[in-house]
């Protein structure tokens, strides 16, 4: 008995308790295997798959058809759309939040039912939605079909619900306390929104900003009856990727869509960044 | 006066929160607003504070007229019970928070923050988040935080409501010899008559949206202005047309004290270094409570059953039987 007290216990504990990092009980075990098998056929495999397609043609194809004038204007038009996009968003979506959580007025919560549908809609009826009040035959005498303004328009529509469903719930549970606290110490309403309620937002607002640019990077069907399609003009990537496809270079979109993917990924880890720095700055 | 409250009521609705309600706080004081959950006594240190706003009356601070004046502007440290820390700053940066939106010298602010820190004991916390931090430090961290902008008063709503037995008493004794470090004049809410007794220098006791009675712990106690403060600050029982505490009344084996009333031991609790009797009394339905000393209770050799005579022992607190109070039967 003695030994077992005087004994270091450390090869004892760690067969008793699983501490080591790929330790996993049975069950766990399980719904690993079911998760990584699932997220392997939906996501990782098919993008392998798009990966793989990409690099048939090898590296030499790959980079001309980026560097291809037309492309490149395709993918520029994209991304930067996308990123202004999402600034607006960022502070509309924030303002659109904080009129539903903080404001009283008639019809409030019929507003917060309709900021879902341009999400809801299918996107190609969220293009005739447009289409109908901006388009040739405008009631309003606006025409924004085949310009960089209209693929902006329906950008905004279709990502609107992103930043603002994210931010709401952040918002309600933000304490009036904590508010009343900055109040007392001096801070007037500005820098309370500014040193106290915006940073505990940031990361909601990341989250719901990400979500729009991916959204918008790879938004295809409201574009397809708005953007009109003018190489240089107003081609985004992907409808890019369908004419790679229609004619019949599947590397060519493939390459595209790697593109696109990187941008994505670069984009998202980036804000979630920003979003780190900035929640712990205050 | 430091705090001057004048005529100040409030409404929500149909429901009266403060009804004309007038007070003067001195200057360095430790007052207790005591009184039951929605007695009115939280939302009169929040018009103070100007986080609520009076309907009618006024409020001078520091001998200015605070009336309409925004909390920022009244120079008042407020905390909440639930800490209301901000939680994405360190503990260093909630404390500076007051004085940098001051503009105060960045030396100055390190300088006061590290001595309040030292105040609160918890220097060694200084680069912690608020969410590492246990409630009861918390809650000191909003205390040095509200100290941080030399408040000309500090008001704390039931400060100590959040955090468990232990902790609150611990805290208690701390703010109180805070208090008679830092000599601002402080205002907190309670609904716990031990903390209100121990701690306050004065207590104003709020029930209804009216002032009960204002006074020091010991003038509430012994000389209580109603039955309510009576039984709010302790256990009162009746005894005929009087009434009174437990502890204050005699009990004798034989018949001998002129008006004393006979009864009998339905029950006999002992807790402690105490013996709790429950006493049927002839001619009053309601059974007596008496305490007396465990030493007391086993020189008169009492049980169940025995017969006793039972009056107020000389120089008892008592007051006329009108109508007890719901909570001094709850707390008896």
């Amino acid at each position: 008995m003695t030994d077992t007290l005087v004994a270091p216990p450390g090869p004892a504990r760690t067969t008793s308790r699983p501490s080591g990092l790929f330790r996993l009980t049975p069950t766990s075990g399980i719904g690993l295997g079911v998760a990584l098998v699932w997220f392997s056929i939906l996501v990782l495999l098919p993008l392998a798959a798009v990966v793989g397609a990409a690099a048939a043609g090898g590296w030499g194809a790959f980079w001309n058809t980026l560097t291809d004038a037309q492309t490149f204007a395709a993918l520029r038009l994209t991304v930067l759309e996308a990123a202004g996009v999402t600034v607006v968003n960022a502070v509309i979506g924030t303002v659109v939040a904080w009129v539903l959580v903080r404001d009283h007025f008639f019809g409030k919560r019929i507003l917060d039912v309709v900021i879902d549908i341009p999400f809801a809609l299918p996107t190609i009826v969220a293009g005739l939605v447009l289409l109908s009040l901006y388009g040739p035959e405008s009631p309003v005498g606006i025409n924004i079909v085949n310009t960089r303004q209209g693929i902006f328009l329906a950008l905004l529509f279709v990502t609107l619900p992103f930043v603002v469903r994210t931010v709401q719930p952040v918002l309600i549970e933000l304490d009036a306390d904590v508010e009343e606290a900055a109040a007392s110490l001096g801070a007037s309403r500005l820098t309370t929104f500014r040193r106290i309620i915006l940073p505990s937002l940031v990361p909601a607002i990341t989250a719901g900003s990400s979500l729009g640019f991916a959204r918008a990077i790879s938004e295809f069907g409201s574009l397809v009856l708005i953007s009109g399609n003018t190489p240089y003009q107003t081609e985004v990537a992907s409808l890019k990727i369908l004419k790679f496809i229609e004619g019949d270079n599947q590397a060519g979109a493939a390459a595209v869509a790697v593109l696109l993917l990187l941008v994505a990924i670069v984009t998202i880890v980036g804000l979630d960044l920003l979003s780190r720095r900035v929640a712990n700055r205050g | 006066m430091s705090i001057e409250v004048r005529g100040v009521g409030k409404r929500y609705g149909d429901f009266v929160a403060l009804d004309d309600i007038n007070v003067s706080l001195p200057t360095g004081q430790l007052t207790a607003l005591l009184g039951p959950s929605g007695g009115g006594k939280s939302t009169l240190l929040r018009i103070i504070a100007g986080l609520e706003s009076a309907d009618t009356g006024t409020v001078d601070i520091e001998g200015v007229d605070a009336t309409t004046l925004p909390p920022q502007k009244r120079n008042v440290g407020f905390v909440f019970q639930h800490y209301a820390v901000f939680k994405h700053m360190s503990v260093a940066k909630n404390v500076a928070f007051g004085l940098e939106i001051r503009k105060r010298p960045k030396a100055e602010v390190k300088a006061k923050v590290a001595e309040l820190l030292e105040l609160v004991h918890l220097s060694q916390f200084a680069h912690r988040l608020p969410s590492q931090l246990s409630g009861g430090q918390r809650q000191r961290l909003a205390l040095a935080r509200a100290l941080a902008v030399e408040p000309s008063v500090l008001l704390l709503d039931e400060p100590f409501g959040a955090l468990d037995a232990k902790v609150r008493k611990e805290l208690r004794d701390w703010l109180r010899r805070l208090h008679d470090e830092v000599h601002v004049t402080t205002v907190f809410v309670t609904h716990d008559q031990e903390e209100a007794l121990e701690v306050a220098d004065e207590i104003v006791v709020i029930n209804e949206g009216r002032i009960e009675q204002i006074g020091s712990p010991d003038q509430l106690y012994d000389e209580p202005a109603n039955d309510f403060v009576m039984g709010f600050l302790g256990a009162v029982t009746r005894l005929g047309p009087l009434v009174l505490r437990p502890h204050d009344i005699e009990v004798a084996v034989a018949p001998g004290v002129p008006g004393s009333s006979a009864g009998v031991v339905q029950r006999a609790l002992r807790v402690g270094f105490e013996v709790r009797l429950t006493v049927d009394v002839e001619g009053q339905d309601e059974q007596v409570l008496v305490v007396l000393s465990r030493a007391h209770a086993r020189a008169l050799d009492l049980e169940l059953g025995s017969k006793v005579w039972l009056s107020p022992t000389t120089g008892a607190t008592t007051v006329p039987a009108l109508a007890v109070p719901r909570e001094a039967v709850a707390s008896a």
